[in-house]
């Protein structure tokens, strides 16, 4: 008599919210239409056919000039929405700042250098975000932030000539070219390489991680997990009444952000319109 | 001319057309012709001077070559001629203008397209046919043996042009480049090198206006002849690498005839009457109009907006330093974060494939043993 094999699921753990997975989707959208409509229009000077070509195929350059907008309008909207979602985690939720850089983080970088190297035995153990993984975040916070200010430029040249030297116009173009270019390529490299190339992590798009990966990847967290200590538990009642004081200060934020944004792609015109000719 | 002289003209006007048609032999229509003030007139009442210069004729290309009255003038084949079939002298003129097709056949050709013969075909008898600009009994050889255009035949062309387009003429005339035209510098454009010959198409196109920057690049970009008069060849790409320039450039080699406001070169720098940047009274006029040419697409743009656009200096420590500073920190900042990342990812992925071997080895062993 044979016994039934029984298929038990691996065991895995929540690693993303599905706030978080939406984010990332609309993040990784806008920011590829982002590239695709940017590049071609930063390497106009190389004269390649391919990215004319490029160009033509999206609607030609002022489609592509508009396009650009929109997808830069949604990745602010995602931005804010970003914020909104770690305001709520930190002041309602309360829930540990497991992103924050820490002194360990370069510890754990400089480990993780010599260990590649064969100068340390032991890879770093690390917690619910490696150090790599912070970097990515905080690369990605600060380009957008750099892109935000200097798209805003680019975008407003009128009202940015009333407040700065005109010379800061061109200066932000090369500054939004050039941070644009560093962005890709780092995820060309980094994001890929950690995420797709080393193995497919597909927990951004599941929400959840497998106990191996969590062994090789977060073995400080799933420590702690097992241990029962990695989420206090939170009184629903205590976190109702944060809650109903969260909603109306971030639904005002909220209303100030996008109005903020909705003041942004609409102040001037200038630099996308073309008037007719004379 | 006297009953008796046209008498004897009559006597002779059986070997008109014989004599008429031998090289060097023009002498027998110069017996009338080359007498001043000889005329037709017209039926309409217009007269038009048939008088040949017969030094001038032979002194000219055609002349020289030996051609005969009537290999071009192919009706007068008797003496007295048939009245004229055109009503007019202007029509005359026209009329007979394709008879240089039998040997100028590919300028020939060329002129059909051109912007004059349009204007023509849509009712403006004045535009010019191939012998309004190359009077053929008086034009000079223009062209060397290689086919190029001699020195002396190129100083010579504004004045043709201005035979109807003298406003245009007076500005070249006193821009930099017509200036040093006069004195004979052969590095400076003439009309044609901008507007074609033959083929000349109208300026006034949207396919005009995209393809100006090329021309003023064809010289502008030339390191022998901008070095000649320190002149910098990098005003193309600082145009370029502007939004207007980039936009300018992708319009003229994708979509030629796409209507566009964009700055091309001579928004600024003015069209036939050019001047030096080192010329003061210009370079205070380019760049006092440069707010008001920023304002014909940008309506509200304010006295330092012209400032976004660097006047073609590259930028340097000291010139545009925001811009100088933002791309050497690019310069850096982008090869170092993306090749210690390159260096990082490279370590961790041979560190990975290593370990791996060795935990298969181990397991290996412990399988085994």
């Amino acid at each position: 008599m044979s016994t039934q094999p029984t298929f038990e699921p691996p065991p895995s753990y929540s690693r993303f919210t599905r706030s978080d997975r939406v984010q990332h989707v609309v993040m990784l959208v806008s920011f590829l239409v982002l590239a695709v409509t940017g590049l071609p229009q930063k390497y106009i000077y190389l004269n390649n056919p391919y990215l004319d070509d490029l160009i033509d195929l999206m609607g030609g350059l002022e489609a592509v000039r508009v396009v650009h907008r929109w997808a830069a309008t949604a990745l602010m909207l995602v931005t804010v929405y970003h914020l909104l979602s770690v305001a709520q985690r930190v002041l309602v939720r309360r829930v540990a700042l497991s992103m924050l850089p820490r002194y360990q983080d370069a510890l754990d970088a400089w480990r993780s250098v010599r260990y590649n190297l064969g100068l340390a035995g032991q890879r770093p153990r690390m917690d619910r975000f490696t150090w790599e993984e912070k970097l990515e975040y905080w690369s990605l916070i600060w380009g957008t932030v750099v892109m935000i200010v200097t798209g805003f430029m680019l975008w407003n040249p009128i009202a940015t000539a009333r407040l700065l030297p005109g010379q800061w116009i061109p200066a932000a173009q090369v500054v939004h070219g050039g941070e644009a270019l560093l962005a890709i390529l780092a995820v060309l490299v980094w994001h890929f390489y950690a995420v797709h190339l080393r193995q497919f992590n597909r927990s951004m798009f599941t929400g959840r991680i497998s106990e191996e990966e969590m062994e090789h990847e977060h073995p400080l967290e799933l420590e702690r997990i097992k241990a029962g200590t990695s989420q206090p538990a939170l009184d629903p009642a205590l976190r109702a009444r944060r809650q109903r004081i969260f909603l109306p200060v971030a639904g005002v934020v909220a209303a100030l952000l996008l109005a903020g944004i909705y003041w942004f792609v609409t102040f001037e015109q200038t630099a996308i319109t073309t008037l007719p000719v004379k | 001319m006297t009953r008796s002289q046209q008498g004897l003209r009559t006597l002779l006007g059986s070997a008109f057309l014989v004599f008429a048609a031998l090289p060097g032999l023009a002498q027998e229509c110069l017996d009338c012709h080359g007498e001043a003030g000889t005329s037709v007139e017209f039926k309409d009442g217009s007269k038009k001077d048939v008088t040949i210069d017969a030094s001038a004729w032979a002194a000219s290309v055609h002349g020289e070559a030996g051609i005969g009255c009537s290999d071009c003038h192919t009706t007068h084949t008797e003496y007295p001629h048939l009245p004229p079939a055109s009503g007019s002298a202007r029509d005359y003129t026209i009329a007979n203008y394709t008879s240089c097709q039998a040997c100028h056949e590919e300028q020939f050709k060329r002129q059909l397209d051109g912007v004059h013969l349009k204007a023509i075909a849509a009712g403006n008898r004045n535009a010019a046919v191939c012998s309004d600009c190359h009077n053929p009994h008086a034009q000079k050889k223009i062209t060397g043996d290689d086919g190029r255009l001699l020195p002396e035949g190129r100083v010579g062309i504004p004045g043709t042009c201005a035979r109807c387009h003298g406003a245009i003429q007076e500005q070249y005339r006193h821009s930099v480049h017509g200036a040093a035209l006069v004195d004979g510098n052969p590095d400076v454009p003439t009309c044609i090198d901008c507007h074609g010959v033959h083929d000349i198409p109208d300026p006034r196109t949207a396919a005009f206006r995209l393809a100006s920057p090329r021309m003023c690049a064809d010289c502008h970009t030339d390191t022998q002849k901008m070095a000649k008069y320190k002149l910098s060849t990098q005003v193309v790409r600082t145009y370029v690498a502007d939004f207007h320039g980039s936009t300018v450039t992708l319009f003229q080699r994708r979509h030629p005839d796409q209507v566009t406001g964009k700055p091309v070169c001579y928004d600024c720098h003015g069209v036939h009457d050019i001047a030096s940047k080192s010329d003061p009274k210009k370079s205070l006029q380019v760049k006092g109009n440069l707010l008001a040419t920023c304002r014909k697409c940008h309506p509200d743009a304010t006295t330092s907006f012209p400032d976004a656009w660097l006047s073609h200096y590259v930028p340097t420590r000291d010139r545009n330093p925001a811009v100088y500073w933002a791309r050497v920190a690019y310069n850096i900042l982008i090869p170092g974060v993306v090749g210690a990342m390159v260096l990082f990812v490279g370590s961790d992925f041979v560190r990975r494939r290593i370990d791996r071997r060795r935990h298969l080895e181990r397991r290996h062993r412990a399988e085994s043993s």
